[in-house]
């Protein structure tokens, strides 16, 4: 480095970045701290029940095959949220279903941005025969029910072997949540990338000398990111709702406890007057719904210049 | 003339924009050459093929509609134009770097200048990312930014207009390019800055010897600064000639429009002159030569409404293409009309 020079005069405010700015402004934002913390604490929680298992440590979610009491016993300070058929505890099993949830979610999150932001990329870039291939892709796919969609990929994927893995349980259900719903993304970048590229800070890179590659991933799709992290943070929740509802119509994870597996037990037993399941697995989605919602909307809010009120 | 004073010379490029509405010839048939370590003004109104031809020089017509249609651009004994596409990217930013008309958007905002100088610097030079940094501030110390230290690690949206042309600058100058291509580097700031700006550009050409082409519509900047000027009407240059000719006798009638419509020190017009008429759509292009409308002699003479001057040699060092201008009747052109369809009769020159 160069020698720096003896620098007399009152020094320049330091650089902030568009992010820097973004994460101060959502900073002072208290309501969304909270909603913040909350997230943290789930995705906490599934990390600490994933190390758990993994190191065979004793605690509260790891041990949710133990009968704790007799089958259906109503809430009670010794158990928060009851007991289900077998006695097991409905709130380890709750806790222990936000491992599965999370983990869905992320998995399906990242392999649906994988698809969608390269090849929304790529589509507004090139455009001509590129994008037309690409719209096509999406627009159909689109153009199917998305719950039908889902299903017809998880019976698809169910139990089959992929690169020498067997896909089972919450993998299916993974693969088959990121595999339908990129297109959102998709389009998304595609209109964004197709705006920038008429930029001229583009053109400036192409004159000293940058491929269309290295635009793209190097100056276009940084540009966009914060539409892809805003929209990861919104549309999370949505896949944590298909994780529920694959598992509600018994294609999810069969024999670990998960939210929606939950739920689906409550049917029968709702009409036995048992409330406890089905109240513990929705004030566990309903919260991590409702935060992420808010974190995500506030997200946009500080990171979208052009929805930017001040 | 000297073939290894050339640094650049284009012959006959023609660029066309194939649009839903038709073909744009926004580029016909231009050739000129810019010598080593000179500044080279490409001078003509908003729309006349200027930027277009600056692009086509590096090759960054936007495809699809644009396309590069005939012509050779000869950088040294390359054609520019038979490049493949990897050989012509090692060539821009390298041997030739380009400004642009608009500092405020050509930066990309999520990156320090920095970061983008030291791209610039490392995409050419196999350097390693800490010497770079140590380029780029010595680049931007050239390009005139004070305290080089700071700045290089600010976004581009700290800055004013004017430094972020200067940090364009330093990006362009850090691989020391044989040619720098200004496209209009001045238009968007004000008139200090520009003058700061102009005087950067012309200390830093002769500090390295290399060439500029400045493309500009401002012809007070041409006359100060610039060794060489063409001017440029319709996708056509129309004449090609030193500045310091160009300005004591212009020879083609847009040339002397262009002149007199300019506003001068002592002398107080209520209007300034302008130029009747408007510069013609590059998709409804008039017949003949492309300025007869608008020309006080070609507005009514026959062989100017029909048949296009070619750019013709006139003096030792100049070309104009005007069947008018002194000296062309020496011409082949001019001859071959005139045993085709007998002595033309002159139009009266006055006015």
């Amino acid at each position: 480095m160069i020698e720096r020079e003896q620098i007399t005069r009152k020094k320049l405010p330091k650089g902030r970045s568009l992010w820097q700015d973004g994460l101060r402004r959502l900073r002072r934002r208290k309501l969304v701290m909270v909603c913040f913390a909350v997230i943290v604490l789930y995705f906490l929680l599934a990390g600490f029940i994933y190390l758990a298992e993994l190191f065979d440590w004793k605690v509260g979610p790891t041990r949710w095959q133990e009968e704790v009491s007799e089958s259906y016993e109503p809430p009670s300070r010794k158990c928060i949220f009851g007991t289900d058929i077998f006695g097991q505890s409905v709130f380890r099993k709750t806790l222990y279903g936000t491992k599965i949830s999370i983990t869905v979610a992320l998995c399906a999150s990242f392999i649906s941005l994988a698809i969608g932001v390269p090849l929304g990329a790529i589509a507004g870039f090139f455009r001509g025969f590129v994008d037309e291939i690409i719209v096509w892709i999406y627009s159909t796919l689109s153009s199917i029910p998305y719950i039908l969609l889902i299903l017809a990929f998880a019976v698809v994927l169910r139990d089959k072997t992929l690169f020498g893995y067997k896909l089972t349980g919450i993998t299916t259900v993974y693969l088959a949540i990121g595999l339908t719903s990129w297109v959102g993304i998709c389009r998304l970048i595609r209109g964004e990338v197709m705006k920038h590229k008429e930029r001229e800070y583009v053109l400036a890179a192409r004159s000293y000398g940058c491929s269309n590659s290295r635009i793209i991933f190097k100056h276009l799709i940084p540009n966009v990111f914060h539409l892809v992290i805003i929209d990861f943070s919104l549309r999370f929740v949505g896949f944590i709702h298909a994780e529920v509802i694959l598992s509600f119509l018994g294609l999810g994870e069969a024999e670990r406890p998960s939210w929606g597996a939950m739920i689906n037990d409550a049917r029968i037993e709702l009409s036995r007057g048992v409330w406890w399941q089905m109240a513990a697995a929705t004030i566990a989605i309903f919260l991590i719904s409702l935060t992420l919602n808010i974190f995500g909307d506030a997200l946009r809010d500080s990171l979208d210049p052009k929805l930017r009120v001040q | 003339m000297d073939d290894n004073n050339i640094l650049l010379s284009l012959e006959d490029v023609s660029t066309y924009f194939f649009t839903e509405e038709g073909v744009a010839k926004a580029v016909q048939g231009v050739s000129f050459s810019i010598k080593k370590g000179r500044m080279f003004a490409l001078v003509g109104e908003s729309g006349c093929g200027k930027s277009v031809t600056a692009l086509s020089i590096m090759r960054l017509v936007p495809a699809p509609q644009g396309k590069i249609v005939s012509g050779e651009i000869f950088l040294g004994k390359r054609d520019l134009l038979q490049l493949s596409v990897k050989r012509m990217r090692a060539i821009r930013g390298n041997k030739i770097a380009m400004i642009f008309q608009e500092p405020m958007t050509s930066l990309n905002p999520v990156y320090t200048v920095g970061n983008q100088i030291v791209e610039a610097i490392r995409l050419h030079q196999r350097k390693s990312a800490s010497q770079a940094w140590a380029d780029a501030i010595e680049m931007l110390r050239k390009a005139g930014i004070s305290d080089p230290e700071q700045r290089v690690r600010e976004y581009p949206h700290q800055m004013s207009g004017g430094m972020r042309q200067r940090v364009m600058i330093a990006m362009a100058i850090s691989c020391r390019p044989t040619l720098l291509i200004a496209d209009e580097p001045t238009t968007a700031l004000d008139v200090t800055i520009q003058a700061q700006i102009l005087d950067l550009l012309g200390e830093l050409q002769e500090q390295s010897e290399m060439s500029i082409l400045l493309i500009t519509h401002d012809l007070g900047v041409v006359t100060e600064r610039a060794d060489d000027v063409a001017v440029m009407y319709a996708s056509r240059i129309v004449e090609v000639a030193d500045s310091r000719k160009i300005f004591a006798e212009p020879l083609h009638p847009y040339t002397q429009g262009l002149l007199k419509s300019l506003p001068q020190l002592g002398y107080s017009a209520k209007r300034l002159l302008t130029i009747p008429g408007t510069v013609p759509e590059p998709l409804h292009f008039p017949t003949g030569c492309k300025f007869h409308p608008r020309c006080p002699i070609g507005c009514s003479d026959k062989r100017c409404q029909t048949i296009e001057p070619p750019m013709r040699a006139v003096q030792p060092e100049r070309r104009v293409a005007c069947w008018y201008a002194p000296g062309y009747e020496t011409n082949e052109e001019y001859k071959e009309y005139e045993s085709k369809y007998g002595k033309h009769k002159r139009v009266s020159t006055e006015g």
